[in-house]
């Protein structure tokens, strides 16, 4: 069969309409963003309303940045590129059009069902269960429309961008499934079949790499396509391209439990967590290298160019957070950072600079290109540029400051290292609210660049001809000898390399004595091999690795290979252990059903947006919030509630620490009891009745996953629950306070006074390697 | 479309192929970008050793369990730990002690007992109990008042002793005692709704 040649015209009405659809959203993500660090500074900000409470709009803004403003621009991103890339039109029109109207009405339901309270309590993660089955059908729609089109592509081999967006699919679905398995208790409640520490393991496997996978691959893959393309420079190194994106994907997944530093952790998992970490540093520099060296040659332009300008500082921010990241998971570190402001700043260097910056840039550079018109105003594209550059300084400086003051201060001891320095709370708590108020500043103004990019964008648009890209290719037969097979994918140098080298690491961490000794050598043999071999064939690894470029199918099975790992070693062994041999020494008393119930009500407000439950292994956390957590002290919490900011105190310990009186006065008035609080007051608990209707169906599904409640009947859960808060209130009235025993305020006194309650055991650790 | 290469330097060839007019130098990895790399790496392993096979790091529970052992016995074997009541009411009539007492107790103390010192006295809906007048809950003799604040009660206090640590403690209780005169009768009741009368 001979080529033929045919003209191509892309579909780049999907691009523009996903390009809208992120300057949209991401006005709204910023909007709440803006509301939110205001309300940190001015509770009243909070409105007394439930569904402007701090607490329920955190979860919004942090859904609406990350899945409405990066989801919708890497859609535009990956749909436009690629296109070209593989000298393709998408595959179906109609797939397209569903992945993008179904993607919309995902996003609109978010921002209704999480300020009404409906959550599963889990941060990135909250969207009820029905939401999430729909996330997971618009996904399964976007991967076929990607591979069916690189099924039908024209472009044989595969640029780097392609491979960054294969990984970014295939790790997305499989995190996002994993995370969201839940049992239903109602249309909209469910609870995760993973309970405390397995679910805190699995939320920050799920939790970082959706920083991995969803904020930093698909954005480095349109990096690739969009740095060279502006800078009309070719991209500085193939081969830092390679490596960096296996050690990238390979590393990335394993960093997860950093999250969970000096936490009830298996220290194991801790050491995986910060080694992989620092481990993780050269790969993501590989990719600011290659950002920024392709540039080199084209720093002029940098002077009159906002593209340009956009993408440099974006990388730049790129490589900031990157280097932060390893840093703050040295164990050390994160004893300090962790919990404080220090992080929030950490993940907006990456949001406001990365992904916001390269979303900038990339709308700027495609606007005239997709309407056919120049851009409405260079000027104005350069003064977003200045705003939006001094507003993330502002912001991040600010959080740095205030993270490292509050948290040397929340650490610090006196009196010979026999007391806290500084014993109460809220004085941490105001020393840094300056800093807070200067977060808002530095976030307004990134606000107002990006509103002023909104009107640029209107203006250029307006009365535009819209225009899709075409390209005139030359159909080609593929050969047979370029195709990888089964044998070919797999039986060569690099991946048989890996392999090996991947099982002796495991024997050595995992094994026994002699099989250490095995692992030890085993591996130290492998690398040297690998290099050596390495050295002498390295023309064969290039030719196998560009016949992989031609063959999707295995490219991707080997990624999906390359991922899967690092999760299956750390989740698995702790999955299958049993849960009651598991706990250290002691185990957490099953819920009362009032308390069950009052726990839904902490989970629903949010409580974990601002108060964590896990006092660390460290001093001043024992000194300041009582003994140690440990992991059986919070192996029946579905979701499990050990929280990542400590925006007030600790709570793992708080029950009988306080008598009913002070939590029934604190929580309708933080600030009678607690003088300079900034927490909003709950006031809607003290009218609303506890949902004693939904206790029978939410403890056969909490007795379904393994949490040991007793068989209970409807009628002896009600009567439980009327015992119990018949007491609560009976206490509450002697002390003058008045309260029907009906309402949600005595079920949340409940849930708080039994934290901390916990029985001993006699079990043996848990199995370590 | 086509980027010129006039300006570098002939080691670095340009791959032959070209995506959308892309292309690709085809350039060796920085050496300081390895060496990053590697060291990560090797930092792994070692701190790996250290940990799990040396056997001379700690594990973390242990670990704190120590530390905060050092500063029980730090605690216990300091000198305000022995003060006798006659002590605590000499402190009472101190200036300096005063002083410091107050500053403690509007710090932590009036949330619940409010700064009257009255609580629910004055307040019925107040949280704590009132510390004017000759009805005490948990005992009334100076060291009895030493024992409650660091300790807490069962009613809902929390301990405060580890939080303000002993010298403080003696100054708030001092500071308390500074509203009552030695010698005066005790009367033991057992709510705080019985001593607002």
């Amino acid at each position: 069969m001979s080529d033929r040649k045919v003209t191509i015209e892309f579909n780049d009405q999907i691009v523009r309409q996903f390009m809208l659809a992120a300057v949209i959203w991401g006005a709204v993500g910023m909007l709440v963003g803006v509301l939110i660090a205001s309300q940190l500074n001015y509770w009243q900000l909070n409105f007394g309303l439930p569904w402007t409470t701090f607490s329920r709009l955190r979860p919004l803004h942090t859904n609406a940045v990350i899945f409405a403003l990066v989801g919708n621009m890497m859609f535009a991103g990956i749909y436009y590129s690629t296109q070209r890339l593989v000298k393709a039109r998408l595959a179906s029109d109609l797939l397209s059009k569903i992945h993008f109207w179904f993607y919309q009405l995902i996003i609109v339901s978010a921002a209704i069902t999480l300020p009404l309270g409906l959550t599963r309590g889990k941060e990135y993660a909250e969207l009820i269960w029905p939401i999430n089955i729909a996330v997971v059908i618009v996904w399964v729609i976007f991967a076929v429309n990607f591979f069916w089109t690189l099924a039908k592509r024209n472009e044989p081999s595969l640029y780097v961008a392609i491979w960054f967006y294969i990984a970014t699919i295939v790790t997305v679905a499989m995190l996002y499934i994993v995370n969201h398995l839940s049992i239903p208790t109602s249309l909209l409640h469910s609870y995760p079949i993973f309970g405390g520490l397995q679910d805190g393991l699995v939320q920050w496997w799920y939790g970082h790499n959706a920083v991995a996978f969803f904020l930093t691959t698909p954005i480095l893959g349109i990096m690739y396509y969009f740095v060279p393309k502006a800078a009309e420079r070719p991209v500085y190194s193939y081969k830092l391209s390679v490596i960096h994106f296996w050690s990238l994907v390979f590393v990335y997944i394993w960093a997860g439990p950093h999250h969970l530093l000096n936490t009830a952790l298996p220290n194991w998992l801790q050491m995986l967590g910060m080694t992989f970490s620092l481990m993780l540093w050269a790969p993501s520099w590989g990719g600011m290298l290659n950002g920024l060296l392709t540039l080199r040659g084209a720093w002029h332009k940098l002077r009159t160019d906002p593209v340009l300008k956009f993408f440099a500082a974006a990388v730049t921010f790129y490589g900031m957070a990157t280097f932060e990241g390893p840093l703050l998971s040295i164990k050390s570190v994160n004893a300090i950072g962790h919990y404080t402001d220090w992080i929030i700043g950490h993940v907006h260097g990456g949001a406001l600079g990365w992904n916001g910056f390269m979303a900038a840039g990339m709308f700027y550079w495609l606007a005239p290109r997709l309407w056919s018109k120049p851009l409405y105003s260079q000027s104005m594209a350069n003064l977003h540029f200045w705003l939006g550059t001094v507003g993330i300084l502002l912001y991040m400086g600010a959080m740095w400051t205030s993270g490292i003051t509050q948290g040397v201060m929340l650490n610090g001891t006196t009196e010979g290292g026999t007391l806290l320095a500084y014993p109460n709370f809220i004085e941490t708590l105001n020393t840094i609210r300056p800093m807070m108020l200067m977060r808002v500043i530095g976030g307004t103004l990134y606000f107002v660049g990006w509103l002023m990019m909104g009107y640029n964008l209107y203006r250029t648009i307006k009365g535009a001809q819209t225009v899709n890209g075409s390209i005139e290719v030359f159909v080609e037969t593929p050969k047979a000898e370029d195709k990888l097979g089964f044998g070919g994918t797999f039986f060569n140098p690099p991946v048989m390399f890996s392999v090996l080298g991947t099982i002796s690491a495991f024997a050595w961490i995992f094994g026994g004595h002699w099989l250490q000794i095995v692992g030890i050598f085993g591996t130290s043999l492998v690398v040297i091999l690998a290099f050596v071999h390495y050295e002498a064939k390295s023309h064969n690894w290039g030719i196998w690795y560009d016949k992989l470029l031609v063959s999707w199918i295995p490219f991707t099975v080997l990624t999906i290979l390359a991922v899967v790992v690092g999760g299956m070693i750390q989740i698995i062994p702790t999955v299958v252990i049993n849960k009651a041999a598991s706990v250290e020494d002691r185990i957490q008393k099953v819920y009362t059903p009032l308390e069950l119930a009052g726990r839904d009500i902490y989970v629903r407000e949010g409580c974990y947006t601002c108060h964590s439950q896990m006092i660390r292994t460290m001093k001043s956390d024992v000194l300041r919030y009582g003994d140690y957590s440990r992991l059986g002290e919070s192996i029946y919490d579905h979701p499990y509630q050990w929280g990542s900011r400590r925006t007030g105190p600790d709570l793992a310990r708080v029950g009988s620490k306080y008598n009913n009186s002070w939590h029934f006065l604190h929580m309708r008035d933080p600030r009678a009891t607690s003088q300079g609080s900034n927490m909003p007051s709950f006031s809607w608990l003290y009218d609303w009745k506890t949902d004693v209707a939904a206790l029978p169906s939410k403890i056969s599904v909490q007795r379904m996953i393994g949490v040991p409640f007793a068989p209970m009947t409807p009628a002896e859960i009600e009567k439980s629950v009327k015992e119990q808060s018949a007491i609560i209130a009976k206490d509450l009235r002697n002390e003058g306070n008045y309260i029907e025993p009906d309402r949600e305020i005595v079920a949340l006194i409940a849930y708080l006074q039994q934290l901390g309650k916990f029985e001993t055991v006699k079990t043996k650790a848990p199995a370590k390697p | 479309m086509k980027p010129s290469s006039s300006n570098q330097p002939p080691e670095d060839p340009v791959r032959h192929h070209s995506y959308d007019g892309i292309q690709e130098y085809d350039r060796r990895l920085p050496n300081w970008w390895l060496l990053t790399f590697y060291g990560a790496i090797v930092f792994a392993v070692v701190y790996w050793f250290y940990f799990k096979h040396s056997g001379v790091a700690m594990e973390d529970g242990p670990r704190v369990e120590a530390e905060i052992a050092q500063i029980e016995a730090a605690r216990l074997s300091s000198g305000a730990a022995k003060l006798t009541d006659d002590d605590l009411w000499k402190m009472s009539r101190n200036p300096v002690v005063l002083a410091a007492g107050k500053t403690a107790y509007t710090s932590n103390c009036v949330a619940c007992h409010l700064a009257s010192l009255k609580g629910k006295a004055e307040n019925p809906s107040a949280v704590g109990a009132s510390l004017l007048g000759t009805k005490w809950i948990t005992g009334g003799k100076p060291t009895e008042l030493i024992a409650t604040v660091t300790k807490g009660t069962a009613r809902g206090m929390p301990p405060w002793g580890p939080v303000l640590g002993t010298k403080k403690v003696a100054e708030v209780v001092a500071y308390v005692l500074s509203h009552h005169e030695p010698g005066e009768p005790i009367e033991i009741v057992n709510s705080p709704a019985a001593g607002i009368k």
